[in-house]
């Protein structure tokens, strides 16, 4: 056991390195940037930037120093300086990057100018790195300053500014969910090939083939624009909480903030969610209990002269349930990550909609941040789901 | 006479001879919900083909003051018809929801076609072969399926579409796609991309059903009789394993249509696929979102042929798990 649990944590690093390896420089190779609107600000003669003020705003964000060395700042918060053993100082003239590039426009061979950089006119040496401002390192969960969705501050501020928010939306969906989606997937198990179980399976078909945006918008029309024209209640169509206090029909006034309000809020988008989701999760409950239900010892247990509710709660439900971990175990990754769609057509102030904005800014720290800790989360959630099964399922051993 | 009575009895008790195929439509045609669908998506493939003639306008012909036209609104210089009305920069809704389907169905369909056939191989390969590349390359599809999907397509796509630079398409490619999609081979490169991105990380749920097919195929007797014969392993795998394979294939491609019309539509909504001028239902939906106030229609339209498409093919991703092998059956 304690041989496997390490074996898998050492996979567990590789691939974590390797992701952040893969989302850093995936967003290097990313257009935009700080430095896209430069090029244009240069041409007005009275605002003229000068090359040191570009070397400077690329010290900025250290565009200045070579991928690698950039990465491993970025990573675990080093190098910070010369490497000093016993108050010697090495390496301290290691060129790490380039502070003022040599940039000229060649002619390319389909007749239009490009800008290359051709050397480099004056480099960075380890040694300048001493008293530059250094994030402690993603590993250790410091990504930096936000670049244009709240600019110059921590991303994790602003992460942490929008995980209540998610975290109330989507964990109120996966308790509902659970609630709902287990019972009418054993119900329509049990009652295979009832009416009840054909309106099921197709509803749950329809609900696993809707595409959120449309049912969202669908939910929003018929819940919140249609009642309000007509004169009758109606549910807050976006957001997370009303700005002003608000008059609903038959209900009174609702103080902004208070928890009517978020309740209020939180129901269209939550409904949306909890459609999709229940129509998945008791799809696949039906089918691993249908699965269970043929089984030899369902079978002994009936034929012992057990009751048909015992049979199904206490011997066919409890293995059915097992599949299950795996849903939930990976839930996790999506519970902090929010759920883009839906967030972003309610305009929910949550970590998906912060992602979706992000990303339309150009504020990459901050999508590198929600992917890494995405990445984590899964692998974390990958092994919670193996450890997990072998403690509900005995059958199933390490190796 | 006795020689009468043969003929007749063997006429009686023989069946009919059926062909697979045959045999797979029979057992097609009882799923019901399957076979609309079949017609519902014949339909809208019917339309996206003929969209040339069948649209009474292009998709990007503006008209100037006729914003937000109601349906069936009369043009009065050249007595058109706007069927569906026009939107808020005064395009023929109808005319731009059936370019939309063509642009959207194609997308859809070249990426199914790519990743399956990526799908395929890399399944094969690795069920085949075995070992070290096996190892890695599992557990590499494996943690990408389990990596929620949506920011890494959002984030790819994003970067893709804002730097044509990054990746050179060839331009008979683009030439092609501007063809099937109708579309400037210039505006065709967003296509292009969309599909790359979609087919890149879309082929792992194909891999590992073709993988497990091939090491269940691999322990088999013709397996073993091919070999015996002479067959080299490119023989087995072409002509045994990979065609023995295709059921769970087939429907994979099915559900994965569906899929893949809602992640380009979603794609195309968040901002982050192909772009305005365009049409896709995906991003006639968003552009037309904020409108649903007072004109709740305008987004409605492009939203109902995706949930259409998506319905209908799962269902019929159904009917052929239903047909082509009913052990498959959830």
């Amino acid at each position: 056991m304690s041989a496997y649990l390490i074996r898998r944590f050492f996979q567990m690093v590789l691939v974590v390195f390797l992701s952040a390896v893969a989302s850093y420089t995936l967003l290097n190779f990313a257009p935009g940037g700080p430095l896209a609107g430069l090029g244009q600000v240069s041409q007005s003669a009275r605002f003229r930037i000068t090359e040191e003020d570009i070397a400077r705003i690329r010290q900025y964000f250290e565009l200045d120093l070579v991928l690698p060395v950039r990465f491993s700042r970025w990573f675990i918060g080093e190098p910070r300086g010369p490497l000093s053993i016993a108050g010697h100082e090495f390496f301290s003239g290691l060129v790490v990057g380039c502070r003022i590039p040599v940039q000229e426009n060649v002619l390319d061979n389909k007749g239009s100018y490009v800008t290359r950089t051709v050397g480099c006119k004056e480099d960075v040496t380890l040694g300048d790195l001493v008293g530059r401002r250094t994030s402690r390192g993603v590993l250790f969960f410091d990504f930096g300053l936000s670049w244009t969705t709240m600019r110059d501050r921590p991303v994790s501020v602003l992460l942490l500014s929008r995980l209540p928010n998610t975290l109330r939306l989507l964990g109120i969906e996966l308790i509902l969910s659970l609630i709902i989606g287990i019972p009418l997937g054993i119900y329509s198990a049990v009652k295979q090939y009832s009416r009840f179980d054909y309106f099921f399976t197709t509803m749950a078909f329809m609900g696993s083939s809707m595409p959120t945006f449309f049912f969202g918008i669908l939910m929003i029309l018929f819940f919140s624009v249609i009642p309000k024209i007509a004169g009758l209640p109606y549910l807050p169509p976006g957001s997370a909480e009303a700005v002003r206090d608000y008059i609903i029909p038959w209900v009174g006034t609702i103080k902004a903030g208070s928890l009517a309000d978020q309740i209020l809020h939180v129901i269209l988008p939550c409904l949306v969610l909890v459609f999709v989701s229940v129509s998945g999760w008791s799809r696949f409950i039906r089918a691993s209990m249908l699965d269970v239900l043929r089984q030899d010892y369902v079978r002994t247990a009936r034929a012992k002269g057990l009751t048909e509710r015992v049979v199904i709660i206490k011997h066919a439900l409890r293995n059915a349930l097992i599949p299950f971990v795996t849903i939930i175990v990976f839930s996790l990754p999506g519970l902090f990550g929010g759920a883009l769609i839906t967030e972003t057509v309610f305009s929910w102030p949550g970590m998906g909609r912060l992602y979706v904005q992000a990303l339309g800014n150009s504020d990459y720290p901050v999508n590198m941040a929600i992917l890494f800790i995405t990445a984590v989360l899964t692998v974390i959630a990958t092994l919670m789901r193996d450890v997990l099964y072998t403690v509900v399922d005995p059958r199933i051993r390490f190796n | 006479m006795s020689n009468q009575v043969a003929t007749l009895s063997a006429e009686s008790i023989t069946l009919k001879e059926e062909t697979p195929g045959q045999i797979i439509f029979k057992r097609f045609r009882r799923h019901k919900l399957a076979m609309i669908s079949l017609g519902v998506i014949t339909l809208i493939f019917l339309l996206s083909l003929f969209v040339k003639y069948i649209a009474p306008y292009k998709a990007d012909d503006l008209q100037v003051g006729n914003y937000f036209l109601p349906f069936g609104a009369k043009d009065l210089d050249t007595g058109k018809i706007h069927l569906l009305g026009t939107d808020h920069i005064g395009r023929d809704y109808f005319s731009r929801l059936l370019y939309a389907g063509r642009i959207s169905l194609s997308v859809a369909l070249f990426s199914v076609f790519i990743s399956e056939l990526i799908g395929i191989v890399v399944g094969a390969y690795a069920g085949f072969y075995g070992g070290l590349l096996d190892n890695v390359l599992m557990r590499f599809v494996e943690f990408l399926i389990t990596v929620p999907s949506l920011p890494l397509l959002l984030i790819i796509s994003s970067m893709l579409l804002q730097n044509p630079d990054l990746i050179p398409i060839p331009a008979p490619i683009l030439w092609v796609m501007g063809k099937v999609t109708l579309l400037r081979p210039n505006d065709a490169r967003q296509a292009v991309l969309i599909i790359a991105v979609l087919a890149g990380l879309g082929w792992m749920t194909a891999a590992q059903l073709m993988r497990g097919m091939v090491l269940s195929l691999r322990e088999q007797t013709f397996v073993e009789a091919s070999r015996s014969m002479g067959a080299s392993n490119f023989h087995i795998i072409f002509r045994h394993m990979i065609p023995n394979a295709m059921a769970p294939i087939i429907v994979d491609a099915s559900l994965g249509m569906a899929g893949y019309v809602v992640a380009e539509a979603a794609l195309s909504f968040l901002g982050f696929g192909i772009r305005d001028p365009i049409p896709t239902w995906g991003n006639m939906l968003a552009a037309t979102q904020e409108f649903m106030f007072d004109k709740p229609w305008l987004p409605l339209i492009p939203g109902l042929p995706i949930f259409l498409c998506s319905l209908s093919f799962n269902f019929i991703g159904d009917g052929l798990r239903d047909a082509l092998d009913p052990r498959l059956k959830m």
